[in-house]
Order: C-alpha cells, then structure tokens, then sequence
C-alpha cells in the first residue's frame, strides 16, 4: 500500500512539473501529508502513510549488542518494538529524552514496526509534491535515506525515505 | 479461475496429495489390498474433479492417466509391480509439484510432460487385451452374500449390482443345484464393491455356465434355472445395460475389465482423449495471473472453539465483578477471590487456545514412507518404516520446524545405520532392516526417536576420527565414555563416511540438526550398540510460544533463561572458583565447570572490578555445562515469547523478549548464542 502510494506520487512529481511564481498556484496540485519533525533546529517529514502513531517516550529497555543507533525496546500494547535514536541515524549527537521527545511509530509493512525517537513532533502537514526536490547526490552519505527537500512557506522540510532507512534489516 | 474455490481446492488436495503419499508407500507393501487400491484410485480421481473444474488441464491430464492405472490395477489387470511404482510415484511427484506451484500463486502451469503420460498410458495399454483373471469353477463354494448399505462409489453399475446381486442369491437358494459364485481372494467382502468384484463374479459365472463361452454377448446360460420370481434373461438385460453404460461413460468412469471368454469382442473403449481435450477448453478460460495470499490455516475442532467461547464468557464475568468491585470500598476478600477467579480463567483459556495450534505428528511423519523407500531403493536397502504414535498432538511450529532435522536423521539412519541386505543375512539378522519413527508425550515434552537394527556406531572409531579431526588429542579422546564419544557425531566437521554421498555424509549435518534443535530448546540423546543399531531421542517442548523461565536481573534488567537448560542454583562463593587457563571455573562436584559472568556482556558500564556476582546458575547448553553468574534471581515464570523488533532479530544471545507482570520488558537468553558469546 505505502510502496504503492509511493510510487504514485512520484508519477506526479514528474506530470506536475511546472514553473510559476504565482503562490497560489505554486501550492496547489497533489499534495503529500506529512509528519513534521525536528532534530535540531531542522524540520524532517515523514508521510502520514507510513505512521502508525506517536507516543510519548517511557521506559526503553536496552539491548545490549545492538546496533549503535538503537536505543531498546519498548511496549507498545504488548509488541515490543526497537527504538532507533534518529539524530545518531543522522550523524547527530545522541541527546537524552525530555518532555519534548517523542517516539514515533512506522510502519515498514504489516508485520514490522519501529519507533523513531525524535526531538520533538510538530504538526501534520499537506505539502504539494511538486515543491520537493530530489535530493543532489554529491555528499553520498547525508543523502541516504532521504526522499527529497521542499521549500514551503519559509521552511526547509527533508522528506525521510523509511523504507530505504530499514530495508535489509527488518 | 475463482480464488475461492482455488484455495478450497488446494487445501483439500494438500490434503489428499499427503495421504497419496502414504498410501503409494503403503501399496508397495501389499499391492493387492483392494481398498487401498481403491482409496488411492478415488484420491487421484477427486483431485482430477477438483482441477477440472478449476481447469488445470496439466493436473487433469497426469491425474487422469494414474487414475486409468489404477482402476486397471484394482480391476487386477495389471499388476503393481516396481516399474509402475517408479513411473505411479513420478506422476505422483509431479501432481504434488503443480499442487505446490499453484499453492505459490502460479497459475499458468507447464504442459504436463508428455513422455510421463505416455508412460502412464504404457502401463496398463500393451496389457489390456492380454490378462484376464481365470477364476477356476467350483460348485461347492460357500453362497456369496454382502451386507446391506454398502456404499457404492456414485457408479451406477454398483447399485445395480448389489441390487442384481441379492436377486441373484434368492434365486440360488431357490435352486437346488444352482452354483454359487464366490469373491475373488483379496478382496474384502465388508468394503465397497468394485468393478473388480463384479468381474470376477461374471467370469465364475461364464466358467460355470461352460458352452456359452463363446456367446458374443452374455446371455442367460443353460442350467441356470429360470423358475424364479426375477428371471436371469432380466439379469443378463441389466448386465448388458450396464455394460453399454460403462462404455458409453466418458473417461471419468472408470472402464470395466471385460468379461474373458468372449476375448475378441472390442476392448471397451479407452476414452482418454475426451477428457483431455474437454480440459484444455475449460483451462482457456481462466488467466488469473494474481498472485495467491498464501492462506495459512489450522482446522479446529469446533467443540475446542466452544470451550474457548466459554472461557471467554467467564472472562467477560470476571473484568465485570472487578469492575464493580473498583468503584466499591468491598473487601479485600471478594477483591482477592476475583482476582484468583481470574487467574483460574486465564490458564485454562491459554491451555485452550494452545490446543487449537496443535497438531498431529502425522503431519510431519507422513513424508517418511516416500523418503525411505526412495532411498532404499537407491541404496539397494531393503527397509522398513515403522511410525509411532503418529497421533502424538504438538505444535504448529513446531511440526514444521521438525521436519527438516528428522529427515536428516532418518535419512542417516538409512544410510549410515541398516547395512546391505546381504550384510544383514551374514551376521544373522532379517535382510530386511527396520528403522522405527515414534514420538511420543513425556510430560511437558515430547519424545521423538529415531531407531535403526543397524550396525550401530563404535565409539573407539568415533574417538580416533576426533582425534585425527584434530578436535582432542589422545588422552581427552580416550576419556570419553561412550555415550560423550556418540555425542562427538553432533560437532561440526565430523562425519566418518568414507565415501560421501549426496544422501548424508557430508559431515555438515548432524552439527545443524544439533543447532536447530537446540534453537527449539530440546535436546538430542543418542545410544548406539555396535552391531545391534542406533536410537536417536530428541526432546522438545510442547509448544514454542510459551517458556517456563527462570527470572534473573541486574539493577532494574530482567532477563529470562528458559528453565529446561537450568541444572541447579547456588550462592556464589569466592572459595569455590579457580582462574584456569584465563577462564573462571566453579568446581561443583569434583567438575569444573566455566563460570560466565553475565554482567560483563549484560551490563558492562556497571561491571566492577573483582565482581562478586550473589548466585550461580549452571545451566546445560547443549552437550555441555556452564556457570551463569548473575546478581540476584527473581524466581520461576512463564512467559509468552515475542520476536524482538526490526534491526535485532538476529542479535546473538537473545531469543526474544516478554513482557513481565509489572509491563517491563524482560530479555530472553538464547544460552547456546550467550555461550558463543563468551568464548
């Protein structure tokens, strides 16, 4: 479904290509939901798709062994799911949780979840599809897991590629 | 092609195409058994229904031409002998793999092979006009009779014949001097009637009737006294209608073996070809190309879902009695008495819920028939599978993650254990070697073992073998006792087969099946008599879901370690250890056994200097015992095992986790992965 979804918005992206400065026009057309976030002072979007839920960060259990940027486990109604440290993905100094961090809760596919943690969640934005950009592919490493950066309203949004952040190691 | 009946369709001829399995093995042992014969022939003919219908032409085609041979063998035309087994068990192959592709989600299948059908058609073509199965004439048989309600297999020829049949007795009785007609050897009098029955019966009759033999068509013989209240002339019309019918009767119907005597009227047609050609039509039809959601189901009784429903009732009583009591300032006893009402409720709902994931045994047994005898073939063997307890009920994951380690097993058995026949007959033994496939319940485990009449293994040659592997060096090797010595078949790297076959012997086995059932927490325990045969035991849980665990934690960590591992507990003591070649040992019993501190890997930033850990769990991994040395343990507890998320199912040393009483989350050790760790 998500994959699918996926692959329908790019389509578009390519159809809706078009120049206008006109600000209405420019923010119309399809549009992507997303999930905004921070680490940092940045803003990241994750589609709406592929969330399940965002929670509150408890009690997370470590497992040692794992890998580095997994924080533990957690319970969410008796599933345990792992707890990546988004910003440690990201190459960002580990930070401990406070009463802004939240865990948010993808979807990969029907049996997998995991828990993201990030600084804190902002709103639940529609964001038209043909501000993203395809990210340039100069620095190998930072463009990994990214979809693509949209210019809207002031901001820098960095839409995150969940599928290629896990793919292999569901 | 409709999905629906497709899925109906695959789950019964699964079905089906398993107890074939069992059966062809079956017949080779008694190749005359007419209700095998029959069972086999009804199971070919309902898959054949089921794919004409969806229009599997390829399936309908091979199911078919078994089908021909079949009913030409229970007719007792053709006898069946090791060619047809070989080419049956082909065509058997190839109906289980079209089942398979279709149960994947492929739905064009390849033509069937066209040199297996003819192969098929081979087998019982060239005979047909050839055999014929005298019944010699004897007048003082005692009278046939068959029982009442007997089931007849939708032919209409059989209700006419049980219908003929008892006319036929009021009329013997009648008769002084009439002969009596008596049923063929082998064939079971209580069962259905079959074609081949009546046959046979028809052709005691036309020995008996003498000079009509040469009667082109059956016809009321001299001697047989018409006085009865149902003349024979109406029996012969019914017969002669019955015998256009079967002709008449496109493929599906089986032909009927003709009568004898009159060997140069035309053999009853062989109407392969319509069927086929009617096939392909209906197959055109249907291009579904969507892939199949693999339906995974369990068939459960529907008095288990009953009980269940009624658990869930209780259930239902008590949340409600606790809710009311949250409100109320009541006793604590009422409080207390909901609560263990509750416990009460929920262990006999989990004990029912696990019922309906288990399954029969058979499930897993059912493949051995095929792959002994294919192998015994193979290896010029002659064997002998016996299963036990196939009923034994364990469960679903179980059955599945059992298959492969048993086959290697058996598959050794066959290979390594049961000599050749010549062999056996020299050092006074049956040429026949017996291997014995039983499980069986053993508390909360169940017993699987593998038993051979073979040659055994030494254990002076296992030894040795270690030895020259470089595994030990002489003097540990020759301190084995034998039972440790058989054990050394389990280590990677060990196989003593001279030559290496592509049957076992490759020295990577026994090692995996060792692994893999270390993973389902069991056990494998091997005797061996030089000479005299090998019995191979296995142990493993009951279900997989569910692990009775000792609790133990450091800080606020808990971690749970199965239970059927731990040996004994005791208090650390520092008086007891000694540091032996860089390793900790605890000296238990005149052993040393290592000692791991699991805190070193658990939770090293809390590792102190000259850690003094409070108790001591020897545990046994495998073949082999080791010390866990942990800070505190919090008791015994069965916990529900859940797979640990993305990114950590294959972390070594964990087996999952579980959520404990308090909503933590509590650690399962995988001690064969905690063992690997530390060395």
């Amino acid at each position: 479904m998500a994959v699918q979804s996926n692959l329908q918005s790019n389509n578009h992206q390519l159809e809706a290509f078009s120049l206008s400065d006109d600000e209405d026009e420019k923010y119309s057309g399809p549009s992507i939901r997303c999930v905004l976030f921070n680490l940092d002072s940045e803003i990241y979007g994750i589609n709406v798709r592929k969330i399940r839920e965002v929670l509150r960060v408890g009690h997370i259990r470590r497992v040692e062994g794992s890998a580095f940027n997994v924080l533990g486990v957690i319970n969410v109604r008796g599933v345990i799911v792992t707890v990546v440290d988004t910003r440690m993905t990201y190459g960002l100094p580990s930070k401990p949780a406070d009463d802004l961090s939240r865990i948010i809760i993808v979807e990969l596919d029907t049996d997998n979840i995991v828990g993201m943690m990030v600084d804190s969640v902002e709103e639940v934005k529609d964001i038209p599809e043909k501000q993203f950009e395809a990210m340039s592919t100069t620095k190998e490493g930072a463009s990994r897991y990214l979809q693509g950066i949209a210019h809207y309203k002031g901001d820098v949004i960095v839409l995150i590629d969940v599928d290629s952040m896990f793919s292999g190691k569901v | 092609m409709d999905e629906e009946i497709l899925q109906d369709f695959l789950v019964e001829a699964g079905e089906l195409v398993e107890r074939l399995d069992e059966q062809l093995v079956e017949l080779e042992h008694a190749p005359t058994d007419a209700d095998l014969l029959n069972a086999i022939f009804r199971g070919f003919h309902t898959i054949k229904g089921g794919a004409g219908f969806l229009g599997v032409t390829p399936l309908i085609e091979v199911c078919h031409r078994a089908e021909n041979v079949f009913d030409k063998i229970r007719n007792g035309d053709v006898s069946y002998d090791a060619t047809a087994a070989d080419v049956i068990m082909r065509a058997f192959d190839v109906i289980s793999d079209y089942i398979g592709q279709l149960n994947d989600g492929e739905r064009e299948l390849g033509d069937a092979d066209q040199s297996l059908l003819a192969e098929l058609d081979q087998l019982w073509k060239p005979s047909k006009a050839v055999t014929s199965t005298e019944e010699p004439a004897q007048t003082d048989q005692p009278k046939l009779s068959l029982p009442e309600g007997v089931d007849p297999d939708g032919e209409i020829s059989d209700d006419e014949f049980e219908a003929l049949l008892s006319q036929r007795d009021a009329l013997s009785a009648d008769g002084g001097n009439e002969p009596k007609l008596q049923l063929p050897e082998g064939v079971d009098p209580d069962g259905e009637i079959s074609d081949d029955e009546f046959e046979a019966l028809l052709n005691q009759r036309d020995a008996l009737s003498g000079g009509e033999a040469d009667e082109p068509k059956l016809k009321l013989p001299e001697g047989v006294d018409p006085d009865g209240e149902i003349s024979d002339d109406e029996f012969e019309a019914l017969l002669q209608q019955r015998d256009s019918l079967t002709l008449d009767t496109p493929a599906a119907e089986p032909t009927p073996k003709k009568p004898p005597k009159p060997a140069d009227k035309p053999a009853p047609a062989s109407s392969a070809k319509p069927a086929t050609t009617a096939g392909k039509d209906n197959a055109k039809d249907d291009k579904v190309q969507a892939k199949a959601n693999v339906e995974s189901t369990v068939r459960v009784d529907t008095r288990r879902l009953d009980e269940i429903m009624n658990l869930v009732g209780e259930l239902v009583l008590v949340r409600n009695r606790l809710l009311t009591l949250r409100g109320s300032k009541q006793s604590e006893e009422d409080l207390s008495n909901a609560v263990a009402n509750l416990d009460h409720v929920t262990t006999d709902l989990q004990s029912s819920v696990m019922k309906t994931r288990m399954q029969p045994v058979k499930k897993v047994f059912g493949r051995f028939p095929r792959v002994v005898r294919d192998l015994a073939r193979k290896l010029g063997k002659e064997i002998e599978l016996e299963l036990k307890g196939e009923d034994t009920d364990l469960d679903k994951n179980l059955v599945e993650a059992l298959a492969d380690p048993l086959v290697h097993l058996v598959r050794n058995s066959v290979d390594h254990g049961i000599e050749m026949p010549d062999d056996r007959e020299q050092d006074n033994k049956p040429r026949k070697g017996t291997v014995i496939l039983a499980a069986e319940q053993e508390g909360d485990h169940i017993l699987l073992s593998i038993t051979d009449d073979g040659k055994g293994m030494d254990p002076d040659i296992l030894r040795r073998k270690a030895v020259e592997k470089g595994m030990m060096d002489e003097v540990s090797a020759s301190q084995l006792d034998d039972k440790a010595a058989f054990e050394l078949i389990l280590s990677a790297g060990f196989s003593t087969a001279e030559q290496v076959s592509d049957i076992s012997g490759r020295g990577v086995g026994m090692d995996v099946v060792k692994s893999m059932i270390t993973k389902l927490n069991g056990s494998i325990d091997i005797h061996s008599v030089l000479g005299e045969g090998t019995q191979i035991k296995i142990r493993v849980p009951l279900t997989l879901a569910i692990l009775p665990t000792l609790m133990v934690s450091f800080d606020e960590d808990s971690y749970a370690i199965p239970l059927t591992s731990v040996q004994e507990i005791f208090d650390y003591d520092a008086d007891l250890t000694n540091r032996i070649d860089g390793q900790m040992m605890v000296r238990l019993r005149e052993k040393s056994i290592p000692l791991l501190f699991l805190q070193e890997w658990l939770n090293p930033d809390s590792a102190k200097e000259n850690y003094l850990g409070d108790k001591v769990i020897i545990v046994s991994v495998g073949n082999q015992r080791a010390g866990l040395v942990v800070d505190q343990v919090d008791g015994q507890e069965e916990v529900v095992i859940k797979p640990l998320g993305v990114m950590m199912k294959h972390l070594q040393g964990y087996a999952g986790a579980t959520i404990t009483g308090n909503g933590n989350i509590a650690l399962i050790l995988d001690l064969p992965g905690v063992v690997e760790r530390f060395q």
